[in-house]
């Protein structure tokens, strides 16, 4: 299939991509300090904490790994959005985590552990944070580019300057105004990525039409199409792993544990999760549906992860096109600003800061903030141009998060409701959950044993460690931060 | 796996009718809370200043 992207196309981009910039850089004259910068003064209502939740997480990276799913498991992939929604949900009937880490007035994940363990273990947990998180980010680009190059039918080199100049740009707001510009063009960005995912659902349902996507996946895939349980990428393991690994993503990723610090309470923190759970439903099975539609459309023996904006290439309009490239930047720029400002926070905050026997001022760590959000673009630009994933990307972002989110939502539960807990357990559940994780580079372990077996040792690691130890434990957890 | 089809779909339906609504609702109300928060931070800013 050709592309009808034209100069219209590009006009529409051009107007949005501008618009975003100018609203960002708005939001540069409200930052006054370091809880500005990072947690935008804590004064996120429900709505917009939902709109910025939402755009954080529903990034081109997202659709593309869901759509390669889909495309490769059909309608058994849709377990992955149900229960990445469901947990949400969960999370915010119940508050469960996120009502006591908001209560904390925390800024970043690893400082919970300063206040409740030690802080030699905030600053390893904060190195395990920043490492997972920026490798994790560091193939954002590649991904993104392949959708724009694929859309647009510009060549892949040419694809990498625009995206080294998305980035730059996000990197200009970001580093000026911090979460306040974050959360203005967040809201943009969610607009735009609603109308552009609902645009590309309903267009995908209507031409690849809902019977022949049923006999294309009955043809191709088989009951694997249709139960996770008879898919050999799913069964009870995966299932399980997924639990666990969005239990953690939901309380303790960084960048959305930032929305949730951000909040102007805890109950409005449960409300945002509770909200953005129905819209995390649609995040993962909207995207799938477009990857089964590629498969009725393009056939079985596509690229898995090229099939869907090949697919929308061919069957989108000029002009439709441009606004749901244009809603596609929204969902990268939204992304990629988030996870700069919330890697950057861990190195300036828990790396740094800690290891300073001089603390510094307000103004001078929202400097450090600024410096740190650099280095990590200048990183995720050169390991997006030479890495290559080693299989489903879906699965590298699972992995290279767990790396540290086994640990950490181990040790945040043990710390929270827990109290034999020690700092030597919280030391043996995050190396457990890392060496697990890390394994799967090395050794070539399935992704969900990798992952459910990171979450087993660094449980196993923290009940070891906590009774091998006896430390007093501090049972009131305070705020360390320095506002 | 006519089952699972049937479930699936199902689900669809209401993920996508849930992110079609909540995401108009949030635009709507979501630029009150945009104002609000514009306005404490203002506030917050001319504070420290003064």
């Amino acid at each position: 299939m050709t592309t009808h992207f034209t100069g219209l196309d590009w006009g529409i981009v051009a107007v949005y991509v501008g618009a975003t910039i100018a609203a960002g850089l708005y939001g540069r004259k409200f930052v006054g300090g370091i809880s500005d910068f990072l947690v935008a003064g804590r004064e996120l209502g429900t709505f917009i904490g939902i709109a910025t939740l939402a755009a954080t997480e529903i990034g081109t990276i997202t659709f593309m790994y869901y759509a390669e799913l889909g495309y490769k498991t059909g309608y058994a992939s849709f377990v992955n959005g149900l229960i990445a929604g469901l947990v949400m949900i969960f999370i915010g009937r119940t508050g469960f985590i996120v009502k006591q880490m908001r209560a904390l007035n925390l800024m970043t994940v690893p400082e919970f552990f300063e206040a409740k363990f030690s802080r030699k273990l905030r600053v390893l947990t904060g190195i395990l944070v920043a490492v997972g998180g920026i490798l994790n980010m560091g193939v954002f680009l590649k991904v993104e580019g392949t959708f724009l190059a694929i859309i647009s039918g510009i060549s892949l080199d040419h694809i990498k300057a625009v995206m080294t100049g998305i980035l730059l740009l996000e990197l200009v707001y970001t580093v000026l105004g911090g979460m306040v510009s974050i959360v203005i063009t967040d809201f943009i960005q969610f607009v735009a990525l609603s109308l552009g995912t609902i645009l590309i659902t309903l267009w995908s349902l209507q031409t690849a039409g809902v019977h022949a996507m049923y006999e294309s996946v009955r043809t191709n895939l088989g009951a694997g199409g249709f139960s996770p349980l008879a898919n050999t990428e799913y069964g009870w393991a995966f299932i399980i792993f997924q639990v666990l690994l969005w239990l953690a993503i939901h309380t303790c990723w960084q960048t959305t544990a930032m929305r949730t610090f951000s909040t102007r309470s805890p109950e409005v923190s449960k409300r945002v999760f509770s909200w953005a759970g129905f819209i995390f439903l649609g995040r993962g099975m909207m995207p799938m549906i477009w990857g089964i539609a590629a498969l009725a459309l393009l056939g079985p023996n596509q690229n898995s992860l090229e099939a869907m904006p090949r697919m929308l290439a061919g069957i989108l309009p000029s002009g439709i096109l441009g606004l749901v490239v244009a809603g596609m930047l929204a969902a990268t720029m939204s992304v990629n600003s988030s996870y700069l400002l919330a890697w950057s926070s861990i190195i300036s905050q828990d790396i740094m800061l800690p290891l300073r026997r001089k603390p510094l001022s307000s103004r001078q760590q929202v400097l450090l903030n600024r410096a740190a959000n650099v280095f990590v673009s200048i990183f995720v630009l050169f390991w997006g141009l030479w890495y290559t994933l080693p299989g489903p990307t879906y699965f590298y972002l699972n992995i290279t998060g767990s790396i540290y989110l086994s640990g950490t939502l181990i040790a945040v539960i043990a710390g929270l409701f827990w109290k034999r807990a020690t700092t030597l357990g919280g030391y043996c559940a995050m190396a457990g959950g890392a060496i697990a994780s890390i394994g799967f580079f090395f050794f070539k372990v399935p992704a969900s044993y990798a992952g459910l077996g990171s979450f087993a040792m660094a449980a196993a690691g923290m009940v070891l460690g906590s009774l091998a130890s006896k430390e007093p434990v501090t049972t009131a957890v305070v705020n360390v931060t320095t506002t | 796996m006519d089952y699972w089809y049937y479930f699936w779909m199902a689900n669809f339906v209401v993920a996508g009718s849930a992110f079609a609504v909540i995401a108009v609702i949030v635009l709507v109300r979501g630029i009150g809370d945009l104002r609000q928060m514009f306005s404490r931070l203002g506030e917050e800013s001319h504070r420290r200043q003064s």
